[in-house]
């Protein structure tokens, strides 16, 4: 078997036996690379450089051997898992991560009108649930996941639709003033009650639906079906974790930024 | 220029989800047209042979030391046979889990009426009680059964399927052995048997089996 650039369906045994994936390894680097270059005269780049590389930390585990070699074509559950890190945790540790200097040049790029719409927050939901629905079809697992190009563009997808989900809760950049906390909760909210759908078909589905997974040779002793309903599972509980801890964050935020406010002195009235 | 950036970077993300869409939207899996191929023209996921030789008649031993007659016992059942080895690291666990699978999601009259034989083809690892343990862990009613290789190849060859190989072993004594990835079923009074290549999926077999279980009456 010749070496792999990137994870995806084998029709060999699972092993514990490490095995490098040096396209995950190169697409870690250049982005680590543009983070560098984003931050060059930034003075706020070691309070960001953590969330970076939390960021990129993430994405380089969830890609790598030995989840991305399992999630690639062993385990639904180990999938699912990936699309948890690589959809919804590593883009937000990467928004985070972005200098302030790099949001000012976008705020004062021609570009921001076109950020401007594909940022608007009804765009990104929709487009992050249809990249959701779609990545999760058996037909487009099935057929994507047989090849490492195939693999590959599952996850840049997964990346991309996080980075547009996440943008309108966390970048500065457009200013959507009509954007506060309590209309980004219900944002946040949304995408929790819209990803029961996908859930409920993998979990209550009658029958495994991925070939790629009920044919693959076995990982321990669970069945295809259980290991679907694990994904399921991890679809609703792990995603849920994650945007109910946004949720509870951008509330306390709300309430904190309220109580300084109503703790400020009343100015006297004048006559 | 931070504009010009900008755009490049857009433009080749929208361009590559647009190739990769497409490239997506277009590829089946072979196994899967073909199955559906044959469902539209024979109304079975499975292939049919035309002119199938008879159940074979065979005695060996099964699992719990008993000689196992093949054709007596399967006699009036809706039959899979499949001849494999338990130390087989794909097809035959794979095999096996999605019968084991199909037949828990069976209706109760269709699970009494089907019975798994599975026949080693290494007799030299797969003792008797190797057999039944590997077997327990999918189904503890599937059928294993044991018998010196010349006899299984025998059994092979009559059904159409070549003798199996052994590779040479590894460093630590390990070693493949190439067989057949097919299994093969029958109805239950013998009269049409449909062999079922690897890569058949649990929705294949749950679309077959009432055909066949009826195909007796």
């Amino acid at each position: 078997m010749g070496l792999q650039w990137w994870c995806s369906a084998q029709a060999t045994p699972w092993s514990w036996s490490w095995r490098p994936y040096p396209g995950v390894w190169l697409f870690v680097i250049v982005l680590a690379v543009a983070f560098v270059l984003l931050a060059r005269g930034s003075g706020d780049a070691g309070r960001r450089r953590g969330w970076a590389m939390a960021g990129l930390l993430t994405l380089w585990l969830a890609l790598d051997w030995p989840i991305g070699a399992l999630g690639g074509g062993y385990l639904a559950s180990v999938h699912m898992l990936q699309y948890l890190l690589i959809a919804l945790l590593a883009p937000a540790l990467l928004l985070l991560g972005v200098p302030d200097i790099a949001w000012a040049r976008l705020g004062e790029s021609r570009a921001l009108r076109v950020f401007r719409l594909i940022t608007h927050p009804l765009v990104t939901l929709a487009v992050f649930q249809v990249v959701l629905v779609w990545t999760h079809l058996p037909a487009v697992v099935d057929s994507l996941m047989a090849t490492q190009s195939g693999s590959f563009l599952i996850d840049v997808l997964w990346l991309t639709a996080g980075l547009l989900f996440w943008w309108p809760v966390i970048a500065p950049v457009p200013d959507r003033e009509r954007f506060g906390p309590p209309l980004k909760m219900g944002y946040l909210f949304l995408a929790t009650v819209l990803n029961t759908l996908p859930y409920a078909f993998l979990t209550f589905g009658e029958t495994s639906y991925y070939g790629i997974f009920e044919l693959a040779p076995p990982v321990g002793r669970i069945s295809a079906r259980q290991d679907q309903q694990i994904a399921g599972l991890l679809m609703k509980v792990g995603g849920g974790i994650i945007l109910w801890t946004a949720i509870t964050i951008l509330w306390f935020r709300w309430y904190n930024r309220d109580a300084a406010a109503g703790d400020q002195p009343v100015a006297p009235p004048t006559s | 220029m931070i504009q010009l950036r900008w755009a490049r970077l857009a433009a080749a993300v929208i361009a590559t989800v647009v190739v990769a869409s497409a490239a997506g939207c277009n590829v089946e899996p072979q196994e899967r047209r073909d199955a559906e191929i044959r469902a539209r023209e024979t109304g079975w996921r499975g292939i049919v042979l035309e002119n199938p030789p008879k159940k074979p008649s065979f005695v060996l031993e099964a699992a719990d030391g008993r000689p196992f007659d093949f054709r007596a016992e399967t006699d009036g059942y809706t039959t899979f046979l499949f001849f494999g080895y338990t130390s087989c690291p794909d097809v035959c666990p794979v095999h096996m889990a999605s019968l084991a699978a199909v037949r828990r999601d069976l209706p109760v009259e269709l699970q009494r009426s089907m019975k798994v034989v599975f026949v080693t083809t290494d007799p030299e690892r797969d003792t008797p009680e190797r057999i039944h343990s590997w077997l327990a862990n999918f189904d503890p009613d599937f059928v294993g059964l044991t018998g010196s290789k010349a006899v299984v190849d025998s059994i092979q060859l009559s059904l159409g399927l070549p003798p199996s190989i052994y590779e040479d072993p590894d460093e630590n004594g390990f070693y493949i052995v190439g067989h057949a990835s097919q299994v093969l079923a029958f109805s239950p009074d013998g009269s049409i048997r449909v062999i079922y290549p690897f890569g058949t999926r649990q929705s294949d077999w749950i679309h077959d089996i009432p055909k066949l279980a009826a195909a007796a009456d």
